[in-house]
């Protein structure tokens, strides 16, 4: 482990880093958009915040959590050091660089354009180099992955590559497949417009190509969590994987359905016809399965785990899991979360009922809730299984661990739950101030207020959960090794080769990015459709 | 933890010593009843939420197409 | 170890699983034939109408110039409310639209990304520079709407809205140039 020790770390703080410096602003962003911060604050300032909000906890928190999370996992799944380090190490610091680029031009006012920055709203170059580099840094992170999985089953022959490494390398791939969509954009596209070779920028093909990313992404940042529930959680409850196999099956159609399905994010766009969009809305309903497996299976888990701690009946099971530990009660209030926010998702879908709440409070409540809650909680939980590991010391104290979960979901539910209703009520996203005077938005206010101080409440559990980190590198106690990842039931000997490697994946990811994309981004060359002047968000 | 030592996953009799064989079977017998009903209301749950959504706010608000 | 215990044969355990996907793909196909449904039956889907217009000359000529905009009846009855969207303001700034009869909504925007929503309806859409976006729809009450930009397009996005004016239908009438505005409050 310790030659991957101090690499796991330094991504992981970064990660927490630039979580918490977003997890500020996010809470002044809230506070000048509610009733009670209505004169604080620019627009300049507040889509300045916007943008560093949203891409410090898009693409920094996640991208290095990963990346750190993975080392991790190549390490002690398979038992053997991480090949490449230099490699490591030379992505990381690419990937600062990256971050620096990114951050500067946004502090200087010379890229509010969110951190979706669709054209032709236009940055300063350097916010845009920065990112390709943080992608590139990625992609060397992708290969490092596949590489030790690949070293290990030459070493291991015909045995099954364990469970935590099969669903990271999962990951990588797709992760591969995800970045192409930014990247054509970013290359072809935005740079060129930013600095200033071309003039015009065709609008409808940006988007397409960023969709691409925009919903495959978002699996990315959730595979992670999952990684936790299938090889992490059944252990930390004290019981045993209902099945590996299961386990494998949902990696797999996360690679496959995760890609195929972006346009879902493009429902309300002129530039698609509603049969590929009906295509995409199918295909969505797909990738609803492993999450839908996973929660099966995670819970049968949990169900081992608590009738072998004594639960009798038909729910018995449920109290006598040890919620003490933080790995187990964050998992249970994850669940929670993914409930209300796969509820939002189900909706989003929902082809023609998208309409009701696309850019409205809804789809904000949505990706907070879900992203922000279920799956940011769980990396709270890899964290403070990691730390320990990592630091050589153990946490002093558990309940400090658990107040800050709880802290998590409570303050993501006060500040999601009135978010959906205010979208359902007509409220449209990323404003910097309401005019409170308006009879249809005077009754938004109280609502907005309640948000805020559940956003106030997420803001002291950041704070709470890098106190605990930063404890455990300061703690004298010792670390009493305990074993981190779980046995399935049926722990396999064998597994086909299907489920152990993903040649045959790939080809059909081809096949269905084939299908779902191939048109929609064709018809942009076939039949080019009349471009858009460029518009320098950093002349202002 | 250092590098010499070997990881938890490849050690059975680390893991396994925390649950027994016996009591797991027995265990099996009912698993997975109780994850059965709890996740499939949870579903039916989120199903009904949707339909009552679209019954009752989405259609009220009319046609667009 | 296995053979000993029957219950923990991987195969039973599969076989929960299958039964359990087979229920919810049940819901979830369930879920999806209402989408359809409605999309057949009650002609409910996203605006895709998929039509090119040159964002950098649309103010120049056709459609979308000037005194085009706005709310007009033709010949044969229909209504067609044409729309611009640029930063940061919406051309006309308010669009009557008479109550219980079928409108056809056109948008395009000369600059950036747009979007827009009429609160209480379903109608939203975004507008992309290099297309005409359409909306077809039938409004129920009369009344104030909302119409706010609803995709961020600069510092001014915040400040960007028009007012939806649905009419009766006994008070929606075209003057001389076919043209309905605004009543002035």
């Amino acid at each position: 482990m310790r030659n991957a020790d101090r690499l796991c770390l330094a991504h992981s703080w970064v990660a927490f880093a630039a979580f918490l410096a977003a997890a500020v602003l996010g809470t002044w962003q809230m506070w000048v958009r509610s009733p009670l911060g209505a004169h604080v604050g620019t627009p300049g300032q507040y889509f300045m915040s916007v943008t560093a909000h949203g891409v410090a906890m898009a693409y920094v928190l996640t991208t290095f959590f990963i990346m750190g999370f993975g080392y991790f996992v190549a390490v002690t799944a398979l038992n053997r050091p991480l090949p490449g380090l230099l490699w490591a190490w030379s992505a990381f610091w690419m990937a600062i660089v990256g971050v620096l680029m990114v951050l500067l031009p946004i502090a200087m006012g010379q890229a509010t354009v969110l951190f979706t920055f669709y054209p032709p709203l236009t940055a300063s170059p350097w916010f845009y180099i920065g990112l390709v580099l943080i992608v590139v840094a990625s992609w060397v992170w992708c290969g490092l992955m596949i590489v030790a999985m690949w070293e290990w089953k030459r070493e291991n022959p015909g045995k099954p590559v364990p469970l935590a490494m099969f669903g990271t390398v999962s990951n990588a791939v797709m992760w591969l497949w995800t970045t192409v969509g930014v990247a054509v954009e970013l290359i072809f596209q935005v740079i060129p417009a930013a600095i200033g070779y071309v003039q015009t920028v065709d609008v409808g093909l940006a988007r397409t190509l960023f969709s691409w990313t925009l919903h495959a992404i978002v699996y990315f940042w959730l595979i992670p969590a999952y990684i936790a529930f299938y090889t992490i959680v059944p252990r930390a409850a004290g019981g045993r994987l209902y099945s590996d196999t299961m386990g494998r099956v949902t990696f797999i159609l996360f690679l496959v359905y995760s890609l195929p399905v972006g346009m879902h994010h493009l429902m309300m766009d002129p530039e698609h016809g509603n049969g590929t969009k009906f295509i995409q809305v199918l295909l969505t309903a797909f990738v609803s399965v492993p999450t839908l497996l996973t929660i099966f299976t995670i819970t049968a888990s949990l169900e081992i785990a608590g009738r072998l701690r004594g639960g009798r009946g038909l729910f018995g099971w449920i109290a006598a899991l040890p919620w003490d530990r933080p790995t187990v009660l964050a998992t249970g209030l994850a669940f929670v979360m993914l409930g209300f926010g796969g509820f939002g998702g189900l909706i989003n879908m929902g082809y023609g009922m998208n309409a009701m709440i696309h850019n409205t409070s809804w789809v904000t409540a949505h990706f907070h809730l879900i992203f922000g809650g279920s799956v940011v909680i769980m990396y709270f939980a890899i964290a403070y299984e990691m730390w320990p590991r990592l630091t050589g010391r153990e946490h002093p104290s558990r309940g400090l661990l658990r107040l800050q979960l709880w802290l998590w979901f409570i303050g993501m539910m006060v500040m999601t739950l009135p978010w959906h209703w205010l979208g359902l009520q007509g409220q449209w996203r990323r404003v910097a101030n309401f005019n409170y005077a308006d009879p249809i938005t005077a009754g938004w206010g109280p609502l907005v207020i309640l948000s805020f101080g559940g956003g106030l409440v997420l803001l002291l559990s950041a704070l709470l959960f890098t106190r605990n980190l930063f404890v455990l590198h300061r703690g004298t106690i010792v670390v009493i090794a305990r074993p981190l990842y779980a046995l399935a039931v049926h722990p396999p000997q064998r597994v086909p080769a299907a489920l152990n490697g993903f040649g045959l994946w790939n080809v059909l990811v081809l096949v269905l990015m084939l299908f779902a994309y191939g048109y929609p981004i064709a018809q942009f060359i076939i039949t080019p459709s009349p471009s858009a002047i460029v518009h320098r968000m950093s002349a202002q | 933890m250092s590098l010499d030592e070997p990881s938890a996953a490849a050690s059975r009799v680390e893991v396994a010593n925390d649950v027994d064989e016996e009591s797991l079977a027995e265990v099996m017998r009912v698993v997975p009843l109780g994850a059965g009903v709890l996740a499939g209301s949870a579903v039916a749950l989120l199903v009904l939420g949707y339909l009552a959504i679209y019954l009752l706010v989405f259609l009220p608000r009319g046609t667009v197409g | 170890m296995s053979e000993l215990h029957p219950e923990i044969h991987e195969r039973r355990i599969l076989g929960t699983e299958l039964l359990w996907a087979v229920g919810v793909g049940i819901l979830i196909a369930a879920t999806l034939s209402t989408i359809v449904f409605t999309a057949l039956t009650r002609d409910i889907n996203p605006p895709s109408n998929v039509e090119r217009i040159d964002p950098k000359t649309l103010h120049l000529s056709g459609e979308f110039t000037e005194q085009n905009l706005g709310t007009t009846v033709d010949a044969d009855g229909a209504v067609t409310a044409r729309v611009i969207a640029t930063q940061f303001t919406f051309v006309p700034r308010c669009i009557a639209v008479p109550e219980g009869r079928r409108i056809t909504m056109r948008f395009a925007a000369p600059d950036v990304i747009h979007g827009l929503l009429i609160t209480g309806t379903n109608v939203n859409t975004m507008v992309v520079p290099g297309f005409v976006s359409q909306v077809h729809t039938e409004f129920t009450r009369t009344g104030d709407l909302l119409m706010p930009c609803h995709e961020y397009c600069g510092l001014g996005h915040s400040e960007m809205w028009a007012t939806v004016q649905v009419v009766p239908q006994n008070e929606f009438k075209p003057d001389q140039d076919r043209r309905v505005a605004c009543a002035k409050r």
